[in-house]
């Protein structure tokens, strides 16, 4: 009897214990969850409009959750004073300059507020520090923006309504083109030759790739124009040289021009010579009398060769001759 | 002594001359606050003052605890999957399945695991304590143990109702998580939910109000299925017919007043969140 009661209150205290272990451990994971046993910081910020926030609503930085709100209460007229919970693991990260504002978990999720920004310069937020809150956009701001979208929408729709009766009644260069069937044709016709010009350039442009293909071949001209550094060189050195040859020859071009012009003048012996007639014939003139003077001479010469005075001088230069050319024969 | 201890209490003196039928009624209802009264009083004495019957207890223990683990266990892991399963298309409509564990662990947290254990312990335990209660009181088996010197309230009732305290709350534990796992289960095969996301997004937005409420919840439950039972059955009429309408009365009174109870604790709750 005595062992069947205390397996019973084994029993018992098993399932006591066991049940009262789940408990714990539930009890445990939510206040780890909701940091209820971590050390934290509190912070605050001041909004306009909370957005239905509520105590208990999760604090994220930088997408995750690094506390829970605290405290909500009014202060002043009609702001809202948010007072946070921050997981003293996560206070390093946020910095004195960080904004904050109120956002939502997912597109129909719980209210939630975001700390965001924050430069590493700033110093390190502490306990009791107020971060900056940035504006929510209200339902409101949506609406008046919405509707300020729809005013516009009615302007620009009222604006084509009007245009669109004026096109109808063939008013304007639309409305023209749409009512007169000779614009029709002229259009029609325009659009052919630009069809026609578009098939052109085209082709045009098919040539164009084909020459740049060729242009681009490797080893050709073109290419080594563009890549080959020595021909390069070579061609900027002949360059050189023809700029230096053609001044060269306009240098040259110029004296000629000064010699021709010179030669066309009478100021000088050549020009006078080639242009003055009178002086040709002058000349002309002379030479036939120095060609008279010179038959004359000859014979004059002749004639001394046969003088006894100078007979014993050509009788030994005949004779020095006649020996030297003997003298070479021996050898 | 007091006359409680081994009389059943009389019932209220029939005054049909000097009032009306509705007369009798209301004069019926309040002479019953006060007898339930008196017993609860009398609990509350007995339970804290020496000796104590600590085997009693355990044994008492052992059967409502123990002895309904399977039953209620099994009930909540239904009672999670169903629900689960039965939520999903709804969730399905906004795109918003991913939210089934906040969703499951919100409607068992903070009610169903303490109703269903409640409402599971009152049909099984309440009617059990009624009849046993009822059958001892039939039998002169209360009268009996009284003569030998034991006092019947403290053995019989103080017991009973320690151990339906203690337990229902426990099996409301057992309930809430073995509910959650039946619920994961139906997650996990549709939606592929790992098991520590899914506790990550029950826990999410549970709090300690939840828990508290829960915890008290399930305390209160387990007094009322206790006490009911145990009222009905130490007060049962003489004769067989007393024995059902005991066990009867345990379980309708016991269930009626849970969902009573539970209104008036989420309503108290709510202040607080």
């Amino acid at each position: 009897m005595d062992a069947k009661e205390n397996r019973r209150a084994i029993i018992v205290g098993l399932f006591l214990a066991l049940g009262l272990a789940i408990f714990i451990i539930g009890v445990f994971t939510l206040g780890g969850q909701s940091k209820s046993f971590a050390k934290s910081i509190h912070i605050s910020a001041v909004f306009d409009d909370v957005a239905g926030l509520k105590p208990g609503n999760n604090v994220w930085f930088s997408g995750v959750k690094v506390g829970t709100i605290k405290e909500i209460r009014f202060v002043g007229t009609s702001e809202v004073r948010v007072r946070m919970s921050i997981d003293e693991n996560s206070q390093q990260y946020i910095h004195r300059n960080a904004g904050v504002h109120i956002g939502s978990d997912g597109l129909i999720g719980n209210k939630i507020i975001v700390i965001d920004g924050g430069s590493p310069g700033a110093p390190i937020v502490q306990d009791g520090d107020q971060l900056q809150a940035a504006k929510l956009l209200s339902t409101d701001d949506m609406m008046k923006t919405l509707q300020q979208n729809n005013e516009n929408l009615l302007s620009i729709t009222s604006d084509f309504k009007l245009l669109s009766h004026k096109i109808l009644q063939g008013k304007g260069t639309v409305g023209t083109l749409m009512a007169d069937s000779t614009m029709a044709v002229q259009l029609k016709a325009s659009m052919r030759n630009l069809q026609i010009a578009t098939a052109s350039a085209a082709l045009m442009a098919k040539q164009l790739n084909t020459f740049s293909n060729t242009m681009n071949t490797k080893g050709g001209l073109a290419d080594k124009l563009f890549t080959d550094t020595t021909t390069f060189n070579r061609l900027k050195a002949a360059a050189n040289q023809f700029q230096a040859a053609a001044t060269n020859a306009n240098a040259i071009t110029e004296n000629l021009k000064t010699t021709t012009d010179k030669l066309n003048s009478k100021d000088n012996a050549v020009g006078v010579l080639l242009n003055d007639p009178k002086s040709a014939e002058q000349v002309r003139s002379s030479i036939a009398n120095l060609q008279q003077a010179t038959i004359k001479l000859n014979d004059d010469l002749e004639a001394a060769q046969h003088n006894f005075l100078l007979k014993g001088f050509f009788k030994d230069r005949a004779k020095a001759k006649a020996d030297s050319i003997k003298k070479a024969q021996g050898k | 002594m007091d006359t409680t201890d081994s009389t059943p209490i009389p019932e209220a003196p029939v005054r049909r001359k000097r009032g009306s039928k509705l007369k009798k009624s209301i004069n019926d209802f309040f002479f019953s606050m006060y007898q339930i009264n008196q017993f609860i009083l009398k609990f509350f004495r007995e339970a804290f003052v020496p000796p104590y019957e600590f085997k009693e207890i355990v044994r008492q223990c052992y059967e409502v605890g123990v002895r309904s683990f399977t039953l209620i266990s099994l009930t909540g892991f239904i009672v999670g999957l169903i629900f689960t399963k039965q939520s999903r298309p709804s969730l399905l409509q906004f795109g918003a399945t991913s939210w089934l564990p906040s969703l499951v662990s919100i409607a068992i947290m903070r009610a169903l695991a303490p109703l269903v254990t409640a409402l599971i312990a009152a049909g099984k335990v309440g009617s059990s304590i009624g009849a046993e209660l009822g059958s001892m009181r039939v039998t002169e088996q209360i009268d009996a143990m009284e003569v030998s010197g034991t006092n019947p309230f403290k053995f019989l009732v103080t017991t009973r109702v320690l151990a339906t305290t203690l337990t229902i709350p426990i099996l409301a534990t057992y309930t809430g998580f073995i509910a959650l796992f039946g619920g994961y289960l139906n997650v996990a095969v549709n939606e592929g939910t790992s098991w520590r996301t899914f506790i990550e997004q029950v826990f999410e937005p549970l709090t300690f109000v939840d828990f508290t409420a829960s915890l008290i919840k399930s305390i209160v439950f387990g007094f009322t299925i206790g006490i009911v039972g145990c009222y009905q059955g130490y007060n049962s009429n003489k004769g067989t017919e007393g024995v059902g309408k005991a066990a009867n009365g345990a379980v309708v009174t016991a269930m009626f007043l849970v969902f009573i109870e539970e209104i008036v604790i989420v309503q108290i709750s709510s202040w607080f969140r």
